[in-house]
């Protein structure tokens, strides 16, 4: 136990040190991709409450994940433009946008995880996609917004005491981001609502005959994961300055299953180590060639076939 | 006594195939109840519909006098009555504590509680441990559960049964796969238990079930054909012709 | 009338182009418990073949067959290479593979092909129109797609309901452990039946060539689509995809064409436009909302 604590501490003060290093090899494309990689765990490490706590197969995470960011960027577009409606103003302070963004993103889950968790198993696997390619074509057509082009806006959202275009310092919001999502999740999966999440991957009908009304287990579940996707896509459109229905596209959804299952599902760990890889992988793939994703696919289709447990599985 | 459970004219059909024929059944309060019956004769499916897992065509389940026909089976749960399953049934990466300590937690309300730690909640794992200790397995509490023997394992899906707290266990094959050594020291465990609680056994070892059961009741194509003690059945005719193939 | 009369043949002609897709992925779901996202590369590897082929030689006939062709030895060979393999495993691994799959026959397609589009013309026999129903002419190409999906759709019936194989097939579906008892060969009845998903696959993507440009990532939206098809209808029944899929080919179509007009008679003209393109977009998946709000298993779920 103080072991595993002493791990935690010792990463979170090597992630620390991240742009230090950057500075210090003349590389400030570290700093954005650490964002990036901080930002995709906190989705993935929502994700994994679903699949490897919970049990459940979300296909449509990139639907909370872009909920989130279009939030942030429609807010922004109304702030520097006419009131949404001519009567909501925009915003433009974090501390307002994000939890908004939060809550967007919470309520469309519950939305979408109240029909599809009428379902189990593959349907659920489907449904979740569509519901998502939903939203996709949503954004698509919201020619107000950009359509199928974004909506890109000036200014990151305020957080007083930090300069809007200081890159590091944003580094550290989202690190902290992280770091917070952790712990809460990692409260969670260990209070009684995570053992019940825990037996329900483990043996669902034997919890319906212990006297345990599933459904709004899993909703709650989903909705948690949800709003967390929503602050993840909140930092993303943050960390552009832009978003775009790319945020919601269903190969977004494809990838952070890969980071979830890549790390090693079940963990929380698992898919930090798992967004972390995905990153570095690709932007080193993509310096050897265009066509990164012909190594890409069959990786993939390898570590489902070999190390099912992911990467934290090779190290046990 | 009254009946514990009232079962009434119970049918299912699956397709063409009629699995519960008109099924009337009494589980009177503090007894073991035997259901038995030759292959296909229809008791998982009784089990089924009873626990609530299985919706019925038609008929009427009560409860301690409460129809519970058309309930959920989380709500019969908590009017007192849970099953054990055919094939074992439990939560494997679980430890043995931890599985019965969450049947406490669901039996105790629900669990929207997302901040303290389950695992050093003395309110749950203090009623685990006396219910394991019960089962006779309270020096494995500690093991996962699926490390352990498969007889432990049969005896962990009873230790949680019984902490549902419910006043009627439905028991379907407890001793299915079970060698005789086990299934010995599982004939006392229900010896045991009986004293404390209803039971609707299903099972195939007929040693346990005359051993065991206070009245036996036997099912032939979803029917009831005989019930009454044991010794009325073994001499029942109607019974000696469903399972001897003797004229009745 | 005369447009509505030719936007039900445009909604029936992409409802049995989504048949020709889900057939296969339903089938392959209901007999391997398989959820096969390269469904999608297999209708792109057919549209690529047909399209490089006719471009070739200029032959549509050869076109339909090399794509038909490409299709099935493409199924084939990542069903005996990889999929049997997943089978057994949980929905969760053949997700993330056969996504896995379908990145590296983007990307493969995009090395062979370029990422420009591919077009494929209408060939002369099938070119120009009929006026079946009177008043309203109708393409002969789309009408040909109407007929060879019905065509598949009777052929199907045809060898479940009345065949050998079709009866292992029924068999294989609820209790494939029983059928492997009997001696059965599991292993070649499911690669047989995953080719001619593939063959199905490949068929709706060279007759699609002529309509739609062939190009990278052709397949991701339509596999959705077909998704949508399958969870309407209910997952793992022929019938059920088929009329899911007529249903949705209908929904689809006509929303896209009448929707931002009947929005107009309310609203302004260009916020009408707006909505109606939006809201026709989102029609089939509000579509399976409320089917699964009504019946959580589909229309015709496929057992009991």
């Amino acid at each position: 136990m103080v072991r595993r604590y002493l791990a935690a501490l010792v990463a979170i003060a090597l992630a620390c040190l991240v742009p230090a290093v950057a500075a210090a090899l003349g590389k400030p494309d570290l700093i954005t991709l650490g964002t990036q990689i901080a930002i995709y765990a906190i989705a993935a490490a929502g994700l994994d409450l679903l699949i490897g706590y919970t049990g459940l197969s979300s296909f449509g995470h990139a639907a909370f994940f872009g909920l989130g960011g279009y939030t942030v960027g429609i807010m922004a577009f109304h702030a520097a433009g006419e009131p949404m409606f001519g009567v909501i103003p925009g915003l433009t302070e974090a501390w307002l946008v994000w939890p908004l963004a939060i809550a967007v993103s919470a309520i469309a889950a519950l939305a979408i995880g109240a029909l599809s968790l009428r379902t189990i198993g593959v349907s659920f696997i489907m449904i979740t996609l569509a519901f998502a390619e939903m939203f996709f074509f949503l954004f698509v057509s919201l020619k107000t917004y950009g359509g199928d082009d974004g909506l890109g806006f000036r200014r990151r959202n305020a957080i007083p005491g930090i300069a809007p275009r200081d890159d590091v310092a944003f580094y550290y919001v989202c690190l902290t981001a992280l770091v917070l999502v952790l712990a809460l999740l990692h409260r969670v999966v260990h209070s009684r609502f995570g053992r019940v999440l825990q037996g329900m991957r483990q043996n669902p009908r034997r919890m319906e005959a212990i006297g345990l009304a599933t459904y709004r287990y899993k909703l709650t579940a989903f909705t948690i994961a949800g709003a967390v996707a929503g602050l993840a896509g909140a930092l993303h459109a943050n960390l552009l300055r832009f978003v775009s229905p790319d945020m919601l596209h269903w190969t977004m959804s494809g990838d952070f299953m890969i980071m979830v299952v890549l790390g090693g599902a079940g963990t929380l760990v698992g898919p930090v180590i798992g967004a972390a890889a995905m990153v570095l992988l690709q932007s080193w793939l993509a310096q050897w060639t265009e066509h990164w994703m012909i190594v890409m696919g069959p990786i993939l289709v390898f570590v489902v076939l070999f190390a099912r447990r992911g990467i934290l599985g090779l190290f046990r | 006594m009254s009946a514990l459970l009232e079962v009434r004219g119970l049918m299912k059909r699956f397709g063409g195939l009629i699995a519960t024929n008109n099924l009337d059944l009494d589980v009177t309060e503090g007894e073991l109840h035997a259901l038995i019956g030759p292959n296909g004769a229809g008791k998982s499916t009784a089990i089924g519909l009873i626990s609530g897992e299985l919706k019925p065509d038609a008929g009427t389940i009560r409860l301690a006098r409460a129809d519970i026909t058309a309930a959920p089976i989380a709500a019969r749960v908590r009017l007192g009555m849970t099953r054990s399953f055919q094939v074992t049934s439990i939560l494997p990466e679980f430890t043995a504590l931890e599985n019965v300590a969450l049947v406490e937690q669901i039996r105790a309300g629900h669990s929207f509680r997302f901040w303290r730690e389950a695992a050093r909640d003395r309110s749950l794992t203090d009623p685990a441990r006396d219910t394991l200790a019960r089962i006779g397995l309270a020096a494995r509490a500690e093991v996962a559960a699926r490390d352990l023997a498969h007889g432990e394992q049969r005896q962990l899906e009873l230790a949680m049964a019984l902490m549902t707290g419910a006043k009627l266990l439905l028991l379907d094959e407890p001793m299915a796969g079970l060698g005789a050594t086990e299934s010995q020291a599982m004939t006392e465990i229900l010896a045991g238990l009986k004293r404390h609680t209803t039971i609707l056994l299903v099972e195939h070892d007929m040693d346990a079930v005359f051993a065991l059961a206070d009245r036996i009741t036997v099912l032939v194509y979803g029917q009831a054909i005989a019930s009454g003690p044991p010794d009325a059945i073994r001499a029942d005719p109607a019974v000696r012709a469903a399972y001897l193939g003797e004229e009745a | 009338m005369t447009l509505l009369a030719e936007q039900v043949l445009n909604g029936l002609q992409f409802g049995v182009m989504l048949f020709l897709l889900a057939a296969g992925l339903t089938l392959v779901f209901g007999i391997m418990g398989l959820i096969n996202l390269a469904h999608a590369s297999l209708y792109m590897i057919g549209a690529f073949a047909a399209a490089w082929v006719q471009g070739r030689t200029g032959s549509f006939a050869l076109a339909l067959l090399a794509g038909l062709a490409a299709a099935a030895a493409t199924g084939v060979a990542i069903e005996v290479a990889v999929l049997r393999r997943l089978y057994a495993r949980d929905h969760m691994d053949q997700v993330l593979a056969t996504f896995g799959m379908i990145l590296f026959f983007n990307e493969a397609m995009a090395m062979l092909f370029g990422r420009q589009p591919l077009m494929a013309a209408v060939p002369g026999w099938l070119g120009g129109s009929v006026e079946f129903i009177p008043g309203v002419p109708y393409p002969v190409y789309r009408l040909a797609i109407i007929v060879v999906g019905m065509a598949v759709a009777a052929l199907l019936y045809g060898l479940i309901g009345h065949t050998r194989v079709g009866m292992l097939i029924r068999a294989g579906a609820t209790h494939r452990d029983m059928v492997r008892a009997l001696g059965v060969d599991i292993g070649l009845l499911s690669t047989g039946i995953f080719g001619l998903g593939a063959a199905l696959a490949g068929l709706a993507g060279a007759m699609t060539g002529p309509l739609l440009s062939v190009q990278v990532g052709m397949g991701d939206r339509i596999l959705i689509t077909t998704f949508v098809v399958i969870v309407v209808g209910g997952i793992g029944s022929v019938r059920g995809a088929l009329a899911g899929a007529l249903l949705v080919g209908m929904v689809d179509t006509l929303t896209r064409a009448f929707l931002p007009g009947l929005l107009k008679s309310v609203m302004v003209a260009t916020e009408a436009d707006a909505i109606g393109a939006g809201l026709s977009s989102m029609a089939v998946f509000i579509l399976m909302a409320v089917v699964l709000l009504v019946r959580p298993r589909g229309l015709f779920p496929a057992h009991g």
